[in-house]
């Protein structure tokens, strides 16, 4: 599975960045050229997925609070909080790549367009998900609330998408508005991007996985150090 | 109190005894009406102070109305579930109403007191800062009206998931803002709407974003509510 | 080959990300391998 996972990863890095970009692309290894943006254009392949999955990761935290909410196992908060602290950083990576892509882009570091807001957003969450969980000591309560605070930003996160154009539109009108590859994403590319989402789904889980499996026995052996010590 | 019971009347009137209890001991310390008042007034006065004599643009205006709507009502609203903690009532509270019952009540306290607050601050600002215009008061009415069920809503499940926690007063801003954001851009669209004399009907939109928030909010807090405020 | 990589841009580019995904890759297959061993240990 995980040698899967390298080989896989290594090979998109690979073709996302050397496949040759033509204006007409003739073969199949073809990328056409992006208006404006040429070779930098290869960053949706790291980028975009980084950012989405940064979004899986919130809804994942948000699943497994509400399975503690249901049967009360301390392995699904353990699971929510650690689902949560590495959506944190992927979603920060995102918000710090894109940045870096809108400076190269359209000339400023941070421009509110939707995008961008949004994934500011979703870092505002995860910070105030983790000011709530270090605010609350009894672990039961933090868990349970810690669920819930994801569980009422989850559902008013999806406004943002009624909003956003709402606001935009009122506004004098932003000529820099972003407009994500979406669009025009050719099949070669299309399948890059997407094997690329799927390696990093993957490197996401592996990570998820590895923290899960420390934090479970990090907690065994402050239960065992109780034990021991009452013993 | 009426014991707890499955009947609707009961539920009613124990909404109903909540928000007469909140009322009147508000009316006795006065606690949250002083804190709204003193930050309302302090605001409005730095504001004046550094506009001194310019007046800034209309959608400057429009915004800065609600940054001081924001803030006033999280000073304000914080106190809410913490002061049942402080008194020892909570656990009564538990045993002789429904958690849905306490909810509903405290949100409709809080919402006469965020619209006593949202009157006050349109006032002051309307007669003190200059360059403040309404065109269509239609639009504005409704904005603040709906704007200020929405502020309760969110403002009061924030106020009871932080009356656990241990840094009550500094976490409440910080969990409620992004819970907050996409109304506060609505009403912020509204009230530019409003200013500039928009037609009525062309607010549909944020009258359809607020509406739906409201009812969402409100549907999921009660839903979750349960599960924060038992032990 | 310095000088080539000069005249290339996207192979630096290719270079440097390579780097730091391979060395990300076997820094987590080690510490998955560490935590293999340890759930392994039973105490």
């Amino acid at each position: 599975m995980r040698l899967t996972l390298g080989i896989w990863m290594t090979a998109v890095v690979v073709l996302a960045i050397l496949l040759p970009m033509v204006p007409q692309p003739q073969h199949w290894y073809e990328f056409p050229v992006v208006g404006g943006l040429g070779e930098k254009a290869r960053i949706i392949f790291f980028h975009v997925p980084t950012a989405w999955l940064s979004f899986l990761a919130f809804v994942a935290s948000m699943v497994y609070g509400i399975k503690y909410l249901r049967k009360r196992n301390p392995d699904d908060d353990l699971k929510s909080s650690t689902a949560a602290g590495l959506g944190f950083l992927f979603c920060f990576l995102a918000t710090v790549t894109g940045s870096i892509w809108a400076k190269f882009s359209w000339g400023s570091f941070w421009n509110w367009d939707p995008r961008e807001t949004s994934i500011f957003v979703l870092l505002l969450i995860y910070g105030a998900y983790f000011a709530l969980r270090s605010a609350v000591e009894v672990e039961e309560k933090r868990a349970s609330l810690s669920a819930v605070y994801s569980i009422i930003a989850a559902v008013t996160m999806p406004f943002f998408m009624f909003v956003m154009p709402r606001v935009l539109a009122s506004l004098h009108p932003d000529p820099i508005i972003n407009t994500q590859g979406k669009v025009y994403m050719n099949a070669t590319m299309l399948v890059v991007f997407l094997s690329s989402l799927a390696g990093f789904t993957g490197l996401y889980y592996w990570i998820f996985t590895i923290q899960v499996r420390i934090r479970r026995m990090e907690s065994l052996s402050i239960h065992h150090e109780g034990e021991l010590k009452r013993a | 109190m009426p014991a707890r019971d499955a009947t609707s009347i009961a539920w009613f009137r124990s909404v109903g005894a909540i928000f007469m209890k909140d009322w009147r001991s508000e009316l006795r310390t006065r606690y949250a009406i002083s804190a709204l008042l003193m930050f309302v007034v302090t605001t409005i006065s730095i504001i004046l102070f550094s506009l001194g004599s310019e007046s800034a643009r209309p959608e400057v205006l429009c915004g800065m109305l609600w940054v001081v709507i924001f803030f006033s009502a999280m000073s304000g609203l914080s106190r809410t579930f913490v002061m049942e903690e402080e008194r020892g009532t909570s656990m009564t509270l538990q045993l002789t109403a429904r958690g849905s019952a306490v909810y509903v009540g405290k949100l409709l306290f809080n919402t006469v007191l965020v619209t006593g607050l949202d009157v006050l601050t349109v006032a002051l600002y309307a007669l003190l800062i200059n360059g403040f215009v309404i065109k269509t008061f239609s639009i504005f009415l409704v904005i603040v009206l709906l704007g200020g069920l929405g502020f309760a809503a969110a403002a009061t499940i924030i106020a009871a998931i932080i009356a656990r926690a241990s840094t009550k007063g500094t976490l409440y801003p910080v969990l409620s803002f992004p819970i907050l954001l996409p109304l506060v851009l609505t009403v912020i669209n509204g009230t530019r709407l409003a200013s500039d004399g928009a037609f009525f009907e062309e607010a549909y939109g944020e009258f359809q974003i607020l509406i739906s928030y409201i009812v969402v909010v409100i549907a999921v807090s009660v839903l979750v509510f349960d599960y924060v405020w038992k032990d | 080959m310095l000088d080539f990589l000069g005249q290339q841009p996207l192979y630096v580019v290719l270079l440097v990300v390579l780097i730091i995904w391979l060395g990300l890759y076997f820094y987590l297959f080690r510490l998955d391998s560490r935590v293999k061993k340890l759930e392994g240990r039973k105490p």
